[in-house]
């Protein structure tokens, strides 16, 4: 099986593209002669990256066949580093723990920023750490101490497999408590459509996310956008990384090259995140 | 004088039904198995905790116990008193005019879709009850128990009607000609009668309410918290079932899952017993 | 008892009837007004040409094809396990199995026709990480695993019907050809069953679905939110179900979820459908039955 794909991809490197009108040709090239089903699951805020490419490359070759799965950062590399994945999404590092038990090899293609997020009418866009970790521990739950109407605050919060999450609860909560009655949501998309039809609530999704029907809040002073995060002002933020069982091979190969190529990291940012090159 | 052909035939039926039957415990088999090693530590015990938090070890499924409870609860709450309304109206009150229209629409409701049900409920009832409440996001135990009543009402009005149009005709003619009005028929000599079959559709309900993922899933709000009102969302066993499903599968928490798969095998079993005993199985095989 | 009380209960029967039937009036034409606007062919087909995609030439990615596809494939391939398993099983236990063995059987199905789904499903999702541990590196929740769940989940209803049908036959259609030297098994393939067709496709058809509608068994054994046509047995696909639960949630502008509304119209036709074509084909026997 290798060796067929070792062939191929010889073949295909001295092959000269057919242009599509779809995309460019060039950073798709490679993929023309291939087959192969592609798998990948994990970290729901990449969905919308893999998706595109996704998109392009099996428009280009028909015999390429890519799945994506959701989940979250924790199935990502649980499935990847049990073999039923080829590619498993995280947005955050695995640990050491993950990364010798299943001999990932992490490839990160996207910086992302975490921002706490409101519905558009909720007047309170500014908040400092403190009232963050009070909001989502339990501590302050009425809008009315922030300055608001008097009504609860509907905390959303992901499951335990989201790596949005960990990173978040680590780097804005300070590790501190997530109060019980919070509400959880699936992935980010979830999140955001939580978010975007309900007045009273709080949650958080990564700056790439962010759209007119949710509004970002300011963490002390500092807005959650690219450049704050490329920056280094904004400071909740983490990687997002494609890992795979030890060394990729082919199909993998190709694909992990593609989202770091050139066209890839153009994907990257259209999406709304920062690319790594 | 059976033929090898016949003898064969009858061998391969055999077959079939054994493996069908055999599901049943495979499945019970695979659920054991997997728990089993919580059995012998005494594990077992820390399940039936409060609180859920795998990474400060804590297993407790019991608020998600109590989520099932109460939600599956107070939909047998609402859907019972409209199921047996909406039954009288169908077999007692007006079986040619509205009651006939009626009971083609529970028809059709046995065929709507859960996810359908739970879609609509997420674009419809959910901003209604936030709205009405003035507090919570509107997905809530009120919403599930609302949209669950009104997926287990046709199990309920099909089977109680059809236990109404089973009472004897003779008592029913007897009734007539003593002058009985049709509420008085109804509450004397109707669910007297038929409440076995009353029963058993409500249980036949319970055990669907208890059985069902979607409607909590999509709209009970899933947070950890014991419900301590209609507005607070709640989990239940199984939603927390499918949330989980994507964890390790070596670790307590995916053990867990198949406790929780234990207790709501147990409970589909009681049903199951619970039945029998109404007779329930016996009317059904008689029609 | 008094008036009052009579008047009471009555209207109240009334109310229930009307309230139920205005609920679901609402819940109706709710989804018909958010998804017929979006019931077009690039619902289904997104930019690739109906053409190609049906032709297997071309993937859609962003279009309803995959999910009806992958929900049509599946439903073929469940009841492909589940009749002939169904239909001889529930042969046995009308014509060959002794009282005893019956009670005991019965309560095995019937604690399989009350199992939740999501157990099913659970089971589904365990025996494929028992085989991918196992047996081969290959095996994961995939198609083939939701089919044979989906397989064991609508079981119970085709073995019902057949078993019920058959035995509720009028003595006389039972015995004639037995009379006239027909033997067993020749009676139940070629009067019995032939006879009875109605009921058990009826069955077959409920079985179908519920193939169908499920969602919590399949969310377990293999669909995920993206994959095109499956491309083999060992392969993850999409469902209508699933896309309908996971747009719900996962909506990134108003256009998908107006996408949400259109499959859920799909679906619930498709379900409607076959739903009244297994009670028309019941009621077709039980006329031919008062007839006799």
């Amino acid at each position: 099986m290798k060796f067929k794909f070792i062939v191929s991809l010889l073949c295909i490197l001295t092959l000269v593209m057919v242009g599509n009108s779809y995309v460019n040709a060039g950073d798709l090239d490679r993929f023309s002669g291939v087959k192969g089903t592609l798998r990948i699951a994990g970290g729901t805020a990449h969905i919308p990256v893999m998706k595109e490419a996704a998109k392009r490359i099996m428009g280009m070759n028909s015999n390429i066949k890519i799945t994506i799965a959701g989940g979250g950062s924790g199935v990502g590399i649980k499935q990847v580093g049990e073999g039923l994945v080829d590619i498993g999404n995280s947005g955050r590092k695995a640990t050491d723990d993950e990364t010798g038990r299943y001999g990932l090899k992490m490839f990160k293609f996207a910086i992302d920023g975490i921002a706490i997020v409101i519905n558009p009418k909720n007047p309170v866009v500014k908040m400092n750490k403190n009232q963050i970790m009070d909001i989502f521990s339990g501590k302050l739950n009425k809008w009315k101490d922030l300055g608001w109407k008097d009504r609860g605050i509907n905390i959303y919060t992901r499951d335990a497999s989201s790596g949005t999450r960990k990173v978040f609860w680590k780097k804005a909560l300070n590790k501190g408590e997530i109060s019980k009655a919070a509400n959880f949501a699936k992935s980010h998309g979830a999140m955001k459509a939580a978010i975007s039809v309900d007045p009273y609530g709080i949650g958080y999704i990564s700056v790439g996310y962010l759209d007119n029907t949710v509004a970002p809040v300011s963490l002390n002073g500092v807005s959650p956008t690219l450049d704050t995060v490329r920056k280094g002002d904004y400071k909740i933020a983490r990687g997002l990384y494609m890992n795979t069982k030890g060394e990729p091979t082919a199909l993998t190969r190709l694909f992990i090259d593609y989202i770091l190529s050139k066209e890839g990291q153009k994907i990257v940012a259209e999406k709304g995140f920062i690319g790594v090159r | 004088m059976k033929s090898s052909l016949e003898k064969f035939a009858e061998k391969g039926f055999l077959l079939s039904a054994i493996l069908s039957a055999s599901i049943t415990i495979f499945i019970f088999s695979f659920m054991f198995l997997f728990s089993m090693p919580l059995f012998k530590g005494g594990q077992i015990v820390q399940f039936f905790r409060l609180e859920w938090n795998p990474y400060d070890g804590k297993f407790g499924i019991l608020t998600m116990m109590v989520g099932t409870g109460v939600i599956a609860s107070f939909a047998l709450f609402i859907a019972t008193p409209f199921g047996i309304g909406c039954s009288a109206l169908i077999s007692v009150f007006s079986q040619k005019g509205l009651g006939k229209f009626l009971r083609k629409v529970v028809e059709f409701m046995t065929g709507i879709p859960t996810v359908v049900y739970s879609f609509v409920a997420i674009f419809l009832l959910v901003p209604l009850i936030r709205d009405i409440f003035e507090k919570g996001t509107g997905m809530c135990v009120l919403s599930a128990s609302i949209m669950l009543a009104l997926l287990i009402l046709p199990t309920i009005v099909l089977f109680i009607s059809d236990a109404f149009n089973s009472v004897p005709k003779s008592y029913i003619h007897a009734a007539d000609a003593l002058g009985a009005s049709p509420v008085q028929k109804l509450i004397h000599i109707i669910v007297p009668s038929a409440w076995k079959g009353i029963i058993s559709g409500l249980v036949l309900a319970a055990g669907r309410a208890v059985g069902d993922t979607l409607i909590s899933l999509m709209i009970a709000g899933n947070a950890l918290q014991i419900p301590r009102g209609l507005s607070d969302s709640a989990r239940t066993l199984t939603s927390h079932i499918a949330l989980i499903i994507a964890s390790d599968y070596e670790s307590p928490e995916f053990k867990a899952i198949f406790v929780c798969g234990l207790i709501l095998f147990a409970f589909t079993t009681l049903i199951v017993l619970i039945l029998r005993l109404l007779g329930y199985f016996e009317i059904l095989r008689e029609r | 008892m008094n008036r009052f009380t009579e008047y009471g209960i009555t209207f109240f029967i009334w109310i229930s009837g009307i309230i139920l039937i205005g609920a679901i009036g609402v819940l109706l034409s709710f989804l018909v007004y958010k998804g017929i606007p979006s019931l077009n062919l690039s619902l289904i087909f997104g930019e690739t040409r109906p053409l190609d995609a049906l032709l297997l030439r071309k993937e859609v990615v962003d279009g309803l094809f995959p999910a009806i596809a992958g929900t049509l494939l599946l439903i073929l391939t469940s009841i492909i396990w589940a009749i002939p398993i169904g239909v001889a099983s529930g042969i046995y236990l009308s014509e060959y199995c002794n009282l005893r063995w019956k009670r005991f059987f019965n309560l095995l199905l019937d604690i399989l026709a009350g199992i939740p789904s999501i157990l099913v499903g659970l089971f589904g999702f365990t025996v494929s990480i028992f085989l991918h541990k196992h047996l081969s590196e290959h095996i994961y929740p995939c198609f083939l695993i939701s089919s044979l769940a989906l397989a064991c989940l609508v079981l119970p209803y085709i073995i019902r019907t057949t078993e019920q049908s058959l035995s509720n036959l009028p003595f006389s259609i039972k015995t004639t050809a037995l009379s006239l030297g027909a033997s067993k098994l020749q009676n139940i393939l070629f009067i019995l069953i032939p006879y009875n067709l109605s009921s058990i496709i009826s069955g077959i058809i409920l079985a179908i679905g519920r193939c169908a509608e499920d969602t919590a068994v399949i969310m377990l054994t293999g669909v995920v939110a993206m994959a095109g046509i499956p491309s083999s047995l060992l392969s993850q696909y999409e469902a209508l179900p699933f896309y309908i639960f996971y747009i719900s949630s996962d909506y990134n502008s108003q256009e998908e979820l107006m996408k949400g509304f259109g499959a859920s119209i799909i679906l619930l036709a498709i379900c409607v459908f076959l739903f009244t074509l297994s009670n028309i084909l019941k009621k077709k026997v039980a006329i031919r039955f008062a007839t006799h």
